[in-house]
């Protein structure tokens, strides 16, 4: 029974449909399975790997150099960034061209970085949150909120890029749209 | 160029002109970033719901990605793409310091309103990934000034929304009252704007399309008059 | 059209003309932004159109009938334009434009959409009854009880939606549409089979028998079952993935109103559910393929054969 409030919770918290974090994305995520599968993944691994990181700067970093976390985060996520690209290249040669514009996409994102600062957030906030396990609990919810998402886009994607659709609102109109209102059932529940 | 030297140039030469002229200018209106590029778009939706938020978006967007793109130009070009962009990444987010401090000074509520979409903005794909594929391969002088209409762009988008936005959950622009009837709050939240957005979009796309039509309809006629 | 209209007159005996000035008014926004609209996007108005005056009625059905008039013109403009003619008209239907107009209004102005004159209050139509309460869902959600008797319940005579209180009329239109095969069968039974099948084991009240009866009596499952759920523009096709997608629907929709009290809560999962039922019908589409694509393969086959002997 519970389940259905864990769900909705989840949707409540979901960067994309609550905070609009990581939409470019979603839309080249949900124009076919494989940009699906790989876009999330890609988000999902700087998600997670990067909330444990967060956790380990957030918890050394004094107060009073609150600035100089986006710099810190951003040096994080740019070592994360290199070592991808460096595995996929030492892995995977032959498919380094096709699959490292996921690793680009997923890296220097709003859906990343707004995932570790709203992690850091809520953290500050309460410290019951203040843990390694809350902060990669976080990343992972990110990414699993980020695949619902693409993948709520991808069953209409067809409907929503039909030649039905009127030219002006075909595509990214439309898919405002279409996640604005599902946006608007999942507030409606909280 | 006056208008007697334009009519001096040979024919062929006018278009070019005004392609190009068209394209630094299109920022605003043919290729804007938020609405025809799709880019930047979550604080427009999330914070985008009143005018006071809007100002200090706009304020931090212009002066980030402004400073940003200005000092990222003198990188050398002859760095691996991969460097390049996380190079670009740092140098916004060590501009976002000096940005943030003057922040605190003229908007201190509306930072703390506006929460993490602030340094977000910093990391934004018009500074990360956009400057490789459109601004550094133009001129110095050209790209300052396609820039800055870009970021005029996304500073019309997002005064527009939040006019919207507010007059039409709150009643009042700028918080101060107008005589709004029926308040819609629904608009002040984060699907509401995802929603408006997307009108926008589309009402944009409309508009431009029908410029466009206006625009060969016209050349085509003064071609048939030519001959 | 007709059973909505029907509703529409017992809602005029039991709230007065106002319900009628509501659904008129909401039929004629409704027509006049489709209207618009169609002609905007470069097509004619037809008689298929007319549609839009069904999504209208039903919309006015769920409101208040002492809601502001605007709120309701606002919902018609929105349910037509946003979630209709947005993405491509009644050709290219997403969204049920009534359930995406009333969570819409629910966002927006949550406390004047839960408010309802008593029953049989009547009121003109510029008249707003003083007296506003609760509906009998929103006390049956929290304390588990309806003080209504049985016969009061299929009459409709407790605090509620005008359109979606009336269960002996709902019950009538839901079986007429079902043998007319206006709506889906499969999606209507399911979402009564899953409201009643949870209502019966995780009762809401004491009594398992009343928690089945009033819980498909209340919070507008009845209605939502027969014109939103089961709308054959978005349920899937084929009864069997209808079945489960009202199932589905029914069931999340219950543990939400039993662990949270929250009314009318099958609507808003009805417009939450929509990737679902366009995922049943990108599967039927799928199949479709499928079954022709292995009918060209055998008439193919078929035709060779005469030829090699």
């Amino acid at each position: 029974m519970y389940l259905v409030n864990d769900i909705i919770a989840l949707l409540a918290a979901n960067l994309i449909l609550m905070q609009a974090l990581g939409t470019s994305t979603l839309f080249i995520a949900a124009g076919s399975r494989k940009n699906l599968i790989a876009t999330a993944l890609c988000i999902t691994v700087f998600t997670t790997i990067g909330s444990a990181a967060a956790y380990l700067i957030d918890s050394s970093l004094p107060v009073d150099y609150d600035y100089f976390k986006l710099l810190i985060y951003t040096l994080t996520v740019s070592v994360m960034y290199v070592s991808m690209l460096t595995a996929l290249y030492f892995t995977a040669r032959e498919n380094f061209e096709r699959y490292r514009k996921y690793i680009h996409l997923s890296a220097f994102n709003c859906a990343v970085m707004g995932t570790l600062f709203t992690i850091s957030g809520k953290a500050a906030d309460d410290s019951s949150y203040m843990n390694i396990c809350s902060y990669v609990r976080g990343g992972l919810e990110a990414g699993a909120g980020f695949v619902i998402a693409s993948l709520m886009l991808t069953v209409a994607y067809r409907k929503l890029n039909s030649s039905k659709v009127p030219a002006s609102f075909r595509g990214f109109p439309a898919m405002l749209i279409y996640l604005g209102i599902i946006s608007m059932a999942v507030y409606s529940l909280k | 160029m006056t208008k007697k030297q334009r009519k001096k140039l040979p024919e062929r030469r006018l278009p070019e002109m005004n392609e190009r002229r068209n394209s630094v200018f299109g920022g605003i209106l043919g290729d804007n970033i938020v609405l025809s590029g799709l880019m930047v778009i979550s604080p427009v939706i999330i914070c985008g719901d009143n005018v006071r938020n809007a100002e200090a978006l706009i304020y931090a967007f212009t002066a980030i990605t402004f400073f940003s793109v200005m000092i990222a130009s003198f990188v050398p070009k002859s760095i691996p793409y991969t460097l390049k962009v996380v190079i670009y990444a740092i140098i916004s987010s060590l501009v976002y310091i000096p940005v943030r401090l003057a922040a605190e000074e003229y908007y201190p509520e509306a930072i703390t309103r506006i929460g993490i979409y602030f340094p977000l903005l910093a990391v934004n794909s018009l500074i990360v990934f956009q400057t490789e594929a459109r601004f550094f391969r133009m001129k110095k002088l050209r790209m300052m000034f396609t820039l800055i209409f870009c970021i005029l762009g996304f500073d019309a988008v997002m005064l527009l929304t939040a006019v919207i936005r507010e007059l039409l959950a709150y009643g009042t622009i700028n918080s101060r009252m107008a005589d709004a009837d029926t308040l819609i709050s629904g608009l002040s939240q984060p699907f509401g704007g995802f929603i408006m957005l997307g009108l926008m979009c589309g009402a944009y796309r409309w508009i431009r399309s029908a410029a466009r039509r206006e625009k060969d309809s016209s050349r085509s006629v003064t071609d048939v008059s030519g001959k | 059209m007709i059973t909505l209209i029907v509703l529409e007159t017992m809602s005029y005996f039991y709230c007065g003309t106002r319900a009628l000035a509501l659904g008129g008014l909401c039929v004629a926004v409704s027509l006049a932004a489709d209207f618009l609209s169609v002609r905007a996007m470069g097509r004619r108005f037809t008689a298929d159109d007319l549609t839009c005056t069904s999504d209208g009625l039903i919309i006015a059905l769920m409101l208040p009938t002492v809601i502001d008039y605007k709120i309701a013109a606002i919902a018609c403009v929105f349910a037509v334009i946003a979630a209709k003619n947005v993405f491509g008209g009644r050709r290219n239907i997403i969204f049920s434009p009534a359930a995406a107009a009333y969570v819409f209004v629910l966002t927006s102005w949550g406390k004047k959409l839960l408010a309802y004159p008593e029953p049989y209050v009547r009121s003109s139509v510029f008249e707003k009854p003083e007296k506003l309460t609760a509906s009998a869902s929103s006390s049956f959600n929290v304390t588990g009880k309806v003080n209504c008797s049985d016969f009061e319940l299929l009459m409709g005579k407790f605090a509620g939606p005008a359109g979606t209180v009336s269960v002996l009329l709902l019950l009538i239109a839901a079986v007429m549409l079902i043998m007319r095969n206006d709506i889906s069968a499969g999606a209507f039974i399911g979402t009564i089979s899953g409201t009643g099948l949870f209502a019966y084991i995780v009762p809401v009240g004491d009594s398992r028998i009343g928690s089945l009866k009033y819980s498909i009596a209340m919070n507008m499952v009845l209605f939502a079952a027969i014109y939103i759920i089961s709308d054959r523009r978005i349920a899937p096709e084929r009864n069997y993935f209808a079945f489960f997608y009202g199932f589905f629907i029914s069931a999340f929709a219950y543990t939400i109103v039993l662990t949270n009290a929250k009314e009318n809560a099958i609507v808003i999962v009805s417009v939450l559910f929509t990737p679902v039922a366009l995922g049943f019908k990108n599967l039927e589409k799928r199949i479709n393929n499928a079954i022709d694509d292995e009918k060209a393969a055998e008439e193919a086959a078929g035709e060779e054969a005469p030829g090699d002997e």
